[in-house]
């Protein structure tokens, strides 16, 4: 009876905490992020003081993280109502930018690969994207071709968004930082 | 059901234990990190030019792929390290990673305020064991301090549109990082 209590106990520990790193480590569960509408950054990840959850991360990854003075980058794998964002719907990001010497998106697939296209258009530079006269902007991701500006999805079934800003005075406070307003991200027309 | 609740807490307690021990061994752990990934495009201490990502493949996944990547991945036990990069029209940033991918120091063209960016890297050791006159002369220079002997330097010069990749990347051909004559 002992040593069943005792097995018991040692598999539960292996088995969540290996879990629980697993997770966390692939940037599952937000543990150290900081979300803002649809995107998710990892705050001060380009510093030295990078926080162990970060820097599991991007160790596991193979990344380089953006440092501080070069820019920062936000993920977006889900819309403004947290559905995963599906290749295969027209993925809408529009709004207004932050203030930035140049910013750029950039699509990828579900395991962070650029995605095969013939016109080999994987994002834009704020140099080359049209901009509304508003000074906003509206990107689309979508299967099909479309006038403005349009990232082919491929049809793929999982993509990430990723939009960095660089040289850019962008400070983070808090977990949910209301003092940086990133673009919209909404879906339509999903098969 | 009772006589397994005490088990099962006193898992959790470990597996939170568990948790954070692997989180914290994670970059030390890691067996396909940045610095390993870069070993493979050539010897330290030398630049070396990122492939332009794919769909098929990234040497370092998920870098911007409007950027022209150099890199110059470096052994201190040489010696100090010179690295000069000559800035492009548009933006270039030099940024510097400990063997762990950890980002200690990145700097920007607009940061340095100069058509180059040439500054010395050295461990704390050999900033400390520099003379002291040369010090104040060297004022004007930028020194980094690498916390470890091993790292990477990244070069990156922004390509504002796909026609200018050439231009940029002509530009950053001239980036040099080498041992100190």
């Amino acid at each position: 009876m002992r040593i069943t209590a005792i097995l018991l106990a040692v598999a539960v520990g292996v088995v969540s905490g290996l879990g629980l790193t697993w997770l966390a480590s692939a940037g599952a569960l937000g543990f150290g992020t900081v979300k803002i509408g649809a995107w998710t950054t990892w705050p001060k990840s380009g510093t030295p003081e990078a926080d162990p959850y970060s820097r599991a991360f991007y160790a596991r990854s193979g990344e380089l993280p953006l440092g501080s003075t070069d820019g920062i980058a936000f993920t977006a794998t889900a819309d403004d109502n947290g559905a995963a964002l599906n290749g295969r719907c027209d993925i809408h990001i529009a709004g207004r930018m932050p203030a930035a010497r140049f910013w750029t998106l950039t699509l990828y697939d579900g395991q962070g690969r650029l995605i095969e296209n013939a016109s080999e258009r994987h994002g834009y530079t704020s140099a080359e994207v049209l901009w509304k006269p508003d000074s906003q902007i509206e990107i689309v991701l979508a299967t099909r071709a479309r006038g403005g500006n349009w990232i082919p999805t491929g049809g793929r079934e999982r993509v990430s968004a990723v939009l960095r800003f660089y040289d850019a005075p962008i400070g983070l406070t808090g977990r949910s930082s209301n003092t940086v307003e990133l673009p919209a991200v909404w879906q339509e027309f999903c098969p | 059901m009772r006589r397994y609740l005490l088990p099962v807490l006193a898992g959790l307690v470990l597996g939170g234990i568990v948790h954070i021990v692997t989180t914290l061994a994670m970059p030390q752990l890691a067996l396909d990190n940045a610095f390993v990934r870069l070993s493979k495009l050539g010897p330290a201490n030398s630049v070396q030019f990122l492939p332009d990502a794919t769909p098929e493949e990234a040497i370092i996944p998920r870098a911007d792929p409007a950027f022209i990547n150099a890199v110059c991945r470096y052994n201190l036990d040489a010696g100090v390290l010179k690295v000069r990069v000559p800035t492009s029209a548009d933006y270039t940033s030099v940024s510097f990673y400990t063997r762990r991918g950890l980002a200690y120091y990145s700097i920007n063209d607009h940061a340095a305020g100069q058509r180059t960016i040439e500054l010395q890297l050295m461990t704390p050791a050999q900033r400390a064991a520099l003379p002291e006159d040369e010090e104040i002369t060297r004022a004007d220079r930028l020194i980094v301090e690498s916390p470890t002997t091993e790292g990477i330097v990244l070069i990156r010069g922004f390509v504002r549109e796909p026609g200018n990749r050439t231009r940029v990347r002509e530009r950053l051909a001239n980036v040099s990082c080498a041992p100190e004559s």
